[in-house]
């Protein structure tokens, strides 16, 4: 009886496993959602003082994005966009300069990218308090044979000025 | 004596017999590798990086090449679109031809790097019937802008603007996720090939061989 239930068990287990992987076969596949990373961070600054506040972003490995200033007009660049936040006054942001890429099947064409770790600067004057800053990463993504429709990446600058 | 000599007569219509067999096959196998040779695809074999082209080999689901087997075999979504000089023209104007629907954006690199090859291909491949069809799928870039970089290319097969739904009709609900992508539609309206990326130059050309070649009568499930 055990044996039979066992086998029964095993039985049931494989069909599963069998309709699981007939499911995945006409399962789209995965897209990633973003191909750069924010990352986050509570920071602080002196209040009523000009500081600085340091955005980190990564591009995911295999990519690489657009910096601020890429060498053609048709080119999309990296850009933020910042909401307005009550006892903030922020100055021009401060982007990276980039690196030169070429993609392999036009050495001739040099692009300015980033890829991997950048980070980009918001100098602000701010009351005294605990401030959030929301805001945008737009930005336009390749690898090495593709590029892939501009794309925006929600964000939050999280802050106290003491 | 009598029976000696129907046995030799048999023996000799026997021999006669696989001797006619053997010249009766000999002919059939060189009618066959002569049709054979007439419908040659060259066959490309997958480089790391380059465009899928409908291997067996299991693309990377987080690349463009897994996107690139949405539509094989389907019949290719109609479409009615206007060109740069605000010309209409419909998918459907080309019946009965193989087409080369190819997106591409003004902000793709690799887009603009195939876009002299297919030019390239439209002129060599015109005799045979095969029109390409230049889809620009740019939001923000106004007409000028792609005026300027379909001139800078050389191409002066038809470029035409979309109005969205083409690329939901061919990339799925958020559109294309990928440029380039090139859909080889055949002489019966059906993809026939699809890649995703840019792909090598003899690719492209074995596709467009392959679309020229084909002509299978519509699979079942097209769109």
């Amino acid at each position: 009886m055990r044996l039979r239930l066992g086998v029964a068990g095993l039985l049931a287990f494989a069909a599963v496993g069998y309709a699981q992987q007939v499911g995945n076969l006409d399962a789209p596949p995965a897209k990633p959602k973003s191909y750069v990373v924010y990352a986050a961070e509570q920071q602080s600054v002196s209040a009523g003082k000009r500081s600085v506040l340091e955005l980190h972003f990564r591009v995911v490995d295999g990519f690489h994005v657009n910096s601020h200033t890429p060498k053609s007009e048709l080119l999309i660049p990296t850009r933020i966009e910042l909401q307005p936040a009550a006892g903030v006054k922020a100055d021009a942001i401060e982007y990276p300069a980039g690196t030169s890429y070429s993609f392999s099947f036009d050495p001739t064409e040099k692009l300015d990218v980033y890829s991997g770790d950048f980070t980009v600067k918001l100098p602000v004057v701010a009351e005294a308090g605990t401030h959030t800053v929301d805001g945008t990463l737009r930005y336009q993504a390749c690898d090495h044979a593709a590029c892939y429709p501009p794309k925006s990446l929600p964000l939050q600058v999280i802050f106290t000025a003491k | 004596m009598k029976r000696s000599g129907l046995v030799l007569s048999v023996m000799v219509v026997g021999v006669a017999l696989l001797l006619w067999a053997g010249w009766h096959n000999l002919r059939e196998r060189k009618l066959a590798m002569r049709q054979a040779q007439e419908n040659h695809v060259v066959l490309v074999p997958e480089k790391s990086g380059a465009a899928t082209s409908g291997s067996a080999m299991q693309p990377d689901p987080q690349s463009p090449e897994a996107e690139a087997t949405q539509m094989r075999g389907k019949v290719a979504p109609a479409f009615t679109l206007v060109t740069l000089d605000g010309k209409k023209v419909s998918l459907s104007d080309f019946k009965g031809r193989p087409v080369l629907v190819n997106f591409w954006a003004t902000w793709c690199g690799p887009c603009k790097v195939e876009m002299p090859w297919f030019e390239e291909f439209q002129k060599q491949y015109a005799s045979q019937g095969l029109e390409i069809l230049g889809l620009a799928d740019d939001v923000d870039a106004g007409k000028d802008a792609i005026a300027k970089v379909a001139q800078k290319t050389g191409v002066t097969y038809p470029i035409l603007l979309t109005d969205g739904k083409v690329q939901k009709a061919y990339g799925g609900p958020d559109g294309m996720d990928y440029l380039p992508m090139s859909f080889y539609v055949d002489k019966n309206g059906v993809v026939v090939e699809e890649t995703a990326g840019l792909g090598s130059k003899d690719e492209i050309e074995a596709h467009i061989k392959k679309v020229i070649a084909s002509g299978a009568a519509p699979s079942a499930g097209g769109q």
